[in-house]
């Protein structure tokens, strides 16, 4: 039904991309929007995530992994101090289904299964936002912040950061070999 | 408040209803004495309603006694105890000794009690080969999947990554080891035999490197109070060697001594002196940290230094401390909770002691040895409105405006059963609904397979009794009226029938009862739950059924398979039908 009615209608304009050559995009990711779109090195995006930078750019660091069904970019007119536009930096993990609004998200930070980051809002480096969870607009979280629960956050202090890293890296490794790359599509 | 979900309790016969339920301070309503037995209405709203009336899904059924069976009137008896982490089946010797938590490697989260996983915190073995290596190397933590705690941040590291909870018990938050109570008993046999003067020589045989205990060491709460106990022990054991009765140590609380020398440390001893003039040593109380004595000043500086460098933030909430076994006002004195053992329980009569429900004793299986619930023997009660209610339409009754409602009963039982309704035509309570079934008495057809339905169907038309079966088409077509004495709707083991209902006003100076004198006394205000039509029902049921198993086995040689016997079951049902708008 869907792809029919897809075939009618005239196919979305493809966004300005910058893609790094070892980046893993599955051909069922979408990419929309005007602006451009920076993905970095090693970062894995699978099938039907969406990327959509109709009202500002969106940078993606290397070493991600973006999630089927995650929605990544302002779903509204961007305001003055947000027209830079989306910035994920490195080994940012963002789960099936969440939905990220962000500014900024910090370096190893993990966005949980339908997690929503409202519009504006500033992840800082190695935070968690558990499953569901919600950040509002324009809030601030500082590093190392862990959100989880019915809004309940705490700082975590335990220090393995690096090898949370490292873990993250070894899961990238996995999913290159899993998950066909069509690169060419998107270019 | 707009939903309502109609709702049906059954009262356990356990409760004693003859001593009919007032308010303190009230005087015997003379009606009650007139009434007989029989007229006697049960209140769903009385104090004490609350604590007979069950949900079906609730209610045992006692084969022997040929009654219903509810929580309050059964026996309950451990069959298991088992961790709900590991699954582990604990002997409950082991849990006398050990305590009621699992004691292997089974935590959560003192944080969000998610479970707690043991990870190393070395990075997994990379490169050639890496597959090939069997176990990682630690040091391990326990850390939480959800909100990310790890016990590295209250300063724990386990070296093995099994038999986490031996190990837990030896280190304190920080690191630092805790003494065991062995290591501690050691160390008091130590300084008793110091205090007696026994040579220096034997000691140093037994243990080689005796450990030498601070006086003014601070405790952790496990050691404080195993030290506390071991020197009052010790204190009792000496200053009354051999009580009356004969008991040491532990059993002479209750003992007549030890009872004297409480008195005595009221009565400024002279009772106990009196008594006992012969025992030697008085009692003292704990000197130092050896025998469990706590003086710390510096605890609640620490702690307001906490507050005041850490703040809010590092302290715990109270669902966290209430997790814990001792007191922790700090997150970073919370320690990773074992988790509690659960139980597979049977389940007794408490009046003839069969067994009611028996499960499985094995951990992973949820099937039921014996299972008697009164879901099965006591034929179920459905709701449901008889007019349709349109989505728009509000789901509140309207005062005064007559109601239908439909009740299903469904029968489980494998012979046909009689049933006999009566409900007071006027409900208790200060707005009484106007009740009437229009169809007290039916009756429901066995619980048999659905193919004799089918075959019988084929063979005569009629159903039972010969009555129309109403098919689903011609109610809904409003074709029918309900007709007093006749059912609405029947089916193989299920019967319909309608009664109606005139809910109440709830203003107050449309109530017959502010009439009455009680108004003076009583206040004008609903309260709360008087706008719920709450319905009591009083049910018969009447079968045919089999003698019970065991009468019959006693017979012998008169197998006959034909004896049947009258049963009778009666019981009040209390319905919810819905809630009265209050304007
Ligand atoms: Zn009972
Ligand atoms: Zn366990
Ligand atoms: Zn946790
Ligand atoms: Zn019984």
């Amino acid at each position: 039904m869907s792809s029919k009615r897809a075939s009618t209608m005239p196919a979305p304009l493809k966004p300005p991309t910058s893609l790094a050559s070892s980046l893993i995009i599955a051909e069922h990711a979408s990419l929309t929007g005007t602006h451009l779109i920076t993905l970095g090195s090693n970062t894995v995006v699978h099938p039907r995530a969406r990327f959509n930078s109709t009202h500002a750019p969106i940078t993606v660091g290397s070493n991600c992994i973006i999630c089927e069904r995650s929605s990544i970019g302002f779903q509204s007119e961007a305001a003055a101090n947000e027209r830079q536009g989306i910035l994920i930096e490195n080994g940012v993990v963002i789960e099936v289904g969440a939905v990220v609004e962000a500014r900024t998200v910090g370096e190893g930070t993990i966005i949980e299964v339908q997690a929503k980051i409202g519009k504006g809002a500033v992840l800082g480096k190695h935070c968690k936002i558990g499953p569901l969870c919600e950040i509002t607009e324009g809030e601030v979280v500082p590093d190392f912040t862990v959100v989880y629960g019915p809004g309940m956050r705490r700082l975590d202090r335990s220090g393995v950061e690096d090898l949370k890293m490292k873990m993250v890296a070894r899961q990238i490794e996995v999913l290159k070999k899993l998950i066909p790359s069509n690169l060419a599509k998107f270019q | 408040m707009a939903s309502f979900t109609p709702y049906t309790y059954f009262q356990c016969p356990c409760t004693d209803t003859s001593t009919p339920t007032r308010n303190l301070g009230d005087e015997q309503p003379p009606e009650t004495e007139e009434n007989s037995d029989d007229e006697r209405t049960f209140d769903p709203r009385a104090p004490r309603s609350n604590y007979s009336l069950y949900p079906l899904e609730h209610l045992f059924y006692c084969e022997d006694c040929h009654q219903i069976r509810c929580p309050r009137c059964v026996l309950d008896e451990i069959v298991t105890w088992y961790c709900p982490n590991c699954l582990f089946e604990v002997p409950s010797s082991t849990v006398k000794s050990e305590g009621n938590r699992c004691t292997r490697s089974c935590f959560q989260c003192p944080i969000c009690v998610a479970p707690l996983s043991v990870s190393s915190l070395e990075a997994p073995p990379e490169g050639l080969g890496a597959e090939l290596a069997s176990q990682q190397n630690g040091p391990f933590v326990l850390n939480c999947a959800y909100c990310m705690w790890s016990s590295k941040e209250t300063g724990i590291q386990f070296e093995k990554p099994n038999g986490i909870f031996a190990q837990l018990a030896k280190i304190k938050n920080g690191g630092e080891p805790i003494l065991t109570a062995k290591d501690r008993r050691k160390d008091r046999e130590e300084r008793k035999r110091d205090f007696s003067g026994s040579s220096a020589a034997e000691e140093s045989q037994e243990n080689e490197a005796p450990i030498n205990l601070d006086p003014n060491e601070r405790l952790d709460p496990e050691s404080q109070f195993s030290n506390l106990k071991a020197f009052y022990q010790t204190q009792m054991a000496e200053s009354s060697p051999v009580s009356a009765l004969g008991f040491t140590g532990d059993y002479g609380y209750g003992s007549p001594g030890a009872l004297s020398r409480i008195m005595g440390l009221y009565t400024g001893g002279s009772y106990a002196d009196k008594k006992s003039k012969t025992k030697s040593g008085t009692m003292r109380e704990a000197r130092d940290a050896l025998e469990g004595l706590q003086i710390d000043p510096l605890s609640d500086e620490d702690a307001i230094n906490k507050l005041r460098t850490e703040g809010w933030e590092s302290t715990a909430s109270a669902e966290q401390r209430h997790e814990q076994t001792t007191h922790t006002p700090f997150l970073s004195d919370l320690r990773p909770v074992a988790y509690l053992l659960r139980t597979k329980r049977s389940k007794r009569c408490k009046t003839c002691r069969h067994i009611l429900s028996k499960p499985e004793s094995k951990v992973q299986t949820t099937r039921f040895r014996i299972r008697l619930v009164a879901l099965n023997y006591i034929p179920s009660i459905i709701i449901k409105p008889l007019q349709p209610i349109l989505p728009t339409a509000s789901p509140l009754l309207a005062p005064l405006n007559p109601v239908q409602f439909l009740l299903t009963f469904k029968n489980p039982l494998f012979d046909s059963v009689k049933v006999t309704l009566a409900t007071p035509a006027k409900t208790p309570g200060r707005f009484p609904t106007k009740v009437t079934v229009l169809c007290p008495q039916f009756e429901v057809g066995a619980n048999t397979d659905v193919w004799d339905e089918a075959l019988r169907d084929n063979n005569t038309k009629s159903s039972l009794s010969g009555e129309k079966r109403r098919t689903k088409a011609e109610a809904s077509e409003g074709q029918h009226q309900a007709e007093a004495g006749k059912v609405w709707e029947r089916g193989r083991n299920w019967v319909s029938v309608v009664v109606e209902v005139v809910p109440p006003s709830l203003r107050i100076e449309d109530s017959e009862w502010l009439k009455s004198e009680e108004m003076k006394r009583d206040g004008g205000e609903v309260r709360d739950g008087e706008e719920v039509v709450e319905i009591p029902v009083f049910v018969r049921v009447e079968w045919e059924g089999e003698v019970g198993g065991e009468d019959s086995g006693l017979g012998g040689g008169g197998k006959d398979k034909e004896v049947r016997e009258k049963r009778e079951l009666a019981y009040w049902c209390v319905l919810g039908l819905g809630k009265v708008d209050v304007d």
